[in-house]
């Protein structure tokens, strides 16, 4: 079963880059879908004896490298969150023209298989594969149909974090040359390697480089709103959207397992970190005129607060950074397609230039409001419950720190009502007079982003019961 | 052996076919190295012929040498198979190209399963010689005829010093056998000061031989002046000869000397990636490039000298050698296609490849990700093999090598960017004839299959 994930996209995206069909557009959007419905069966299997959907063959039987899969709570909502948000990407970047379409459609496939990959593997090999593989499709994409300066900017972006995944790669290779034997990759026998003291510190180390360029945790953050803003929105979308997930779950599922022994010593830092980088963010956020580049750094400020509720390490840190990675998802996905629509019809991101969108279309003013709530979280949207979890579980850590990153409430009302109301309030100019309303295939992405940010909100038990058991067991298996 | 006979009697054909006919030259030549090829896969995967595998304890046929045999082959094949185009130009000498080359893989067989030292020193001329006339085979061309003296004066001053060496260790340990060697030095505590000199100038005449720094610089003229197709075989058919050499003789002569050797050969390999790789990221002549990367991919290769003793170390470096050939004669392969018909071998030839052929913008993108070691590609199992392999001895030299791999993603990704995201293209009309096309999918093809299943490969030997 959890072999599907991977195939559908990795085939579906061969015949769209090698056959180069017509109407890559339909395909790419059912192979999409096709996963989503394998996603939609997924949630219906038992996750309360461990992994389910298992599949396993050996790939380099000699190393004891083995493509092997698997689910639990914990992967399913990342599935749930790539497999969702994947056909919304798709239909949002309908409407515009790509020269060579079946190549972009192609690459976005390529990702989303790698993606899946991310997510489901357990062996510790096959998931630096599919990470790094990840990268490659993005890559690609921002730097053919990226804006201004893009050559450059995606070069940093690719080079920041294929550095950072090699000093995982040195990581994962000190533990693999740990286990007993002939060497595991399995991650059941990474998790039982006792490392010494001293080289649990470099390999904590080693994995946090490579999951906090890519999170962007502070100080490592610096590729980020540049590589953002110039990509186009499709590849916004994946980075931020689905892409910076990898590295949240890689310390769930990996850097803290493997690693637990250095906690005590390392995660003071990297935890202050992740809460300065909030604080930080949100400062740059709120003196922003360009929007797109706003909403780049309130990424960074809400995915420090995820990185911080991980870290901390007990239930309500783990089960909020988890059900926050997908709400985040769907709402910065929600908040570059709107980037995307205000850019192309008023031809400008400048905060200056717009205003008085109201009165000219009043269901993309509604839309707009209802996402931009989701991510203040306010009660009963989404990112409520995401971010109470995740303060609860930082102030059981520290309390100060709580204090500290609890600040991301007030700072996240501060930018985004101030660009919400600079974009959709005041005096009307000439360039947004004619603003025209959201067109139908528009107002369904958007409608359902926006019905997702209230499902959610109201009801958090359906996402929460799935992760409970799964975040339980992993806590269990790793205690500090 | 039946693929040296079969090698060495095709060589002889095609010397005296040329002399009358030049159309069934490229198909005699392919056919020889094909059967070639079979009788190595013969002897390594099947049964194998069961006779001549070893000759008067001169040299002796296992499956490492097999395996390595099948590489060269391999290697040689493609670029036979790329030779209807890249020697098109040629004129009265084409049987001669043929014959040197078939000659030169000779040379890399006995490299490969020499377990005497005068047989490594017969398989290193024999492999070299046919070079110094190849790389000077474009007699009207001053830049070859630069290339073709240096490598020759190189060569002949690297073969001396090895000479050298081999003599004071036959001087320390009385005898050519790589066996007997090993048992004169036991576990090396009793080193005489002749055997450890004779060591170090083996050491320098091989790190000659395989373009180490700091004895490599006469890599990139000899690299840039050379005939492309010349080039991409002294690249990977010669590169691993020498370092299947460079690994035989330490593994089985001098491994008890492990604790001497090791350090000096860990800096040659430190400096070697340091070096090459910053310096390839100033270069802009296409050629230039690949001689740095070249040079870049011995220091890694060197890993696999440093981890003899270690579980893997031969697999390692048979897999990296052969996924890094593929990848080299890919690229290669694409740039005559490019360069040859525009006279340009600048990156600036390569601009806005990716609409007007696709195909070999694709193959070319894939073999730069492959030598740069991107996974999921080929490339970064055979990087992944050697490091793990390296790894217990030298910690250092990993994360060093690690880093080294990321400094190269920027000179690889040059091409990328001027085939996929320039915005302006190259004047130049870009031609895809027959041969270069088959090569160049059957190289994609391996390299596809290394990279779904490196175990078809890493435990063979």
């Amino acid at each position: 079963m959890s072999l599907i994930f991977i195939l559908i996209p990795f085939i579906a995206s061969a015949i769209l880059l090698l056959l180069r069909p017509g109407g890559s557009r339909s395909i790419a959007l059912f192979a999409a879908l096709a996963n989503l419905a394998a996603t939609a069966y997924c949630l219906c299997c038992d996750y309360s004896q461990g992994m389910n959907c298992t599949y396993s063959v050996p790939w380099v039987a000699s190393a004891g490298i083995s493509f092997s899969l698997g689910m639990d709570g914990i992967t399913l909502i990342m599935l749930v969150l790539t497999n969702l948000l994947t056909p919304l990407i798709i239909v949002s970047s309908w409407g515009r023209r790509f020269d060579n379409e079946p190549r972009y459609y192609g690459l976005l496939l390529l990702m989303l298989g790698a993606l899946n990959g991310v997510f489901l593997a357990q062996d510790g090999l096959l998931f630096y594969v599919f990470y790094e593989l990840a990268l490659i499709p993005i890559y690609f994409i921002c730097a053919i149909w990226g804006g201004q300066d893009r050559i450059r900017v995606t070069l940093k972006f690719f080079i920041y974090t294929f550095v950072g995944s090699l000093f995982m790669l040195v990581a994962l290779l000190w533990v693999y040359l740990q286990t007993p034997g002939n060497h595991s990759f399995a991650w059941a026998d990474l998790v039982a390697v006792q490392l010494s003291p001293a080289a649990a510190n470099w390999v904590l180390l080693g994995f946090f480089l490579a999951f906090a360029v890519k999170m962007p945790v502070f100080p490592l953050h610096t590729w980020q709103p540049d590589t953002y803003v110039t990509s186009p929105t499709g590849g916004t979308m994946l980075l931020s959207g689905i892409m910076l997930k990898m590295g949240a779950y890689g310390m769930i599922r990996w850097m803290i397992p493997l690693a637990p022994e250095a906690m005590h010593i390392l995660n003071p830092i990297f935890i202050s970190l992740a809460v300065f980088g909030i604080i930080y963010a949100s400062i740059i956020a709120v003196k922003q005129s360009d929007i797109k580049r706003l909403v780049a750094y309130s990424s960074i400020a809400h995915v420090g607060l995820i990185a911080a509720g991980i870290l901390a390490w007990n239930k309500a840190g783990v089960q909020g950074g988890i059900i926050q990675m997908l709400n985040h998802g769907i709402n910065v996905v929600g908040l570059f397609f709107i980037v995307d629509l205000l850019e192309r019809r008023l031809g400008t991101r400048s905060l200056a230039d717009m205003g008085g969108i109201a009165k000219s279309a009043p269901k993309f003013a509604a839309l707009f409001m209802i996402i931009v709530l989701g991510s203040l979280a306010v009660p009963l949207t989404n990112g409520f419950p995401g971010e109470f979890l995740l303060l609860n579980g930082i102030w059981n850590y520290n309390f100060w720190l709580g204090v500290l990153a609890g600040l991301t409430i007030i700072f996240g009302a501060v930018y985004m009502l101030r660009a919400y109301g600079l974009v959709v309030f005041g005096e009307t100019k000439t360039e947004t007079a004619n603003f025209e309303d959201v067109n139908s295939r528009e107002f369904l992405v958007l409608g359902i982003i926006a019905g997702l940010v209230l499902v959610l909100g109201f009801f958090p038990q359906s996402v929460l019961g799935l992760t409970e058991e799964s975040v339980e067991r992993i806590l269990r298996a790793v205690q500090l | 052996m039946t693929a040296l006979l079969i090698l060495f009697i095709t060589a002889i054909v095609v010397l005296f076919v040329g002399l009358t006919n030049r159309k069934w030259l490229q198909p005699l030549a392919l056919l020889g190295t094909l059967l070639a090829l079979g009788a190595t896969g013969y002897d390594l995967l099947g049964p194998g012929f069961g006779w001549g595998n070893e000759y008067a304890s001169m040299f002796r046929f296992m499956p490492f040498a097999h395996a390595f045999s099948g590489v060269a082959i391999l290697a040689t094949a493609l670029i036979i198979g790329l030779s209807g185009w890249g020697f098109r130009n040629l004129n009265a000498t084409l049987g001669d190209h043929y014959g040197l080359i078939l000659f030169s893989l000779c040379g890399a067989l006995v490299m490969f399963s020499f377990t005497n030292m005068t047989m490594l020193f017969l398989g290193i001329e024999i492999l070299s010689i046919p070079l110094y006339v190849l790389a000077g085979s474009r007699r009207d061309d001053p830049a070859g005829n630069e290339a073709a003296l240096k490598y020759f004066l190189m060569g002949a001053f690297a073969t001396g010093i090895l000479l050298f060496g081999m003599t004071l260790v036959y001087g320390a340990t009385a005898s050519f056998d790589l066996a007997s060697i090993s048992r004169a030095i036991g576990n090396g505590d009793q080193m005489s000061g002749m055997l450890k000199v004779g060591i170090l100038l083996m050491i320098v005449g091989l790190s000659f031989k395989v373009s180490a720094v700091p004895f490599h610089f006469w890599a990139p003229d000899v690299y840039q002046g050379s005939p492309n197709l010349i080039t991409a075989f002294m690249a990977t058919v010669v590169k691993t000869a020498g370092f299947a050499a460079f690994y035989r003789l330490f593994a089985i002569a001098f491994p008890g000397a492990e604790a001497f050797w090791s350090l000096p050969i860990a800096m040659i390999a430190a400096l070697t990636m340091t070096l090459a790789n910053t310096t390839a990221l100033f270069q802009k002549d296409f050629k230039r490039m690949m001689a740095y990367s070249s040079i870049s991919h011995a220091g890694y290769l060197l890993l696999a000298v440093l981890a003899i003793g270690s579980t893997g170390a031969d697999q390692a470096l048979l897999f990296y050698s052969l996924t890094y050939s593929l990848a080299t004669i890919c690229a290669f392969g694409v740039y005559i296609a490019v360069a040859e018909p525009s006279g340009d071998g600048t990156f600036a030839a390569f601009n806005g490849l990716s609409k007007k052929q696709p195909l070999l913008a694709a193959v070319l993108a894939l073999s730069m990700l492959s030598l740069a070691g991107i996974p999921p590609l080929a490339g970064f199992f055979g990087k992944y093999f050697l490091f793990t392999a390296a790894f217990a001895k030298y910690p250092w030299l990993i994360v060093l090598a690690v880093i080294n791999s990321a400094i190269s993603i920027y000179y690889y990704f040059k091409i990328i960017i001027a085939m996929y995201f320039s915005r302006e293209e190259s004047a130049g009309e870009v031609v895809l004839p027959m041969g270069v096309r088959w090569a160049v999918m059957l190289g994609l093809l391996l390299i596809a299959l290394l990279t779904l299943a490196p175990g078809s490969v890493y435990g063979l030997i």
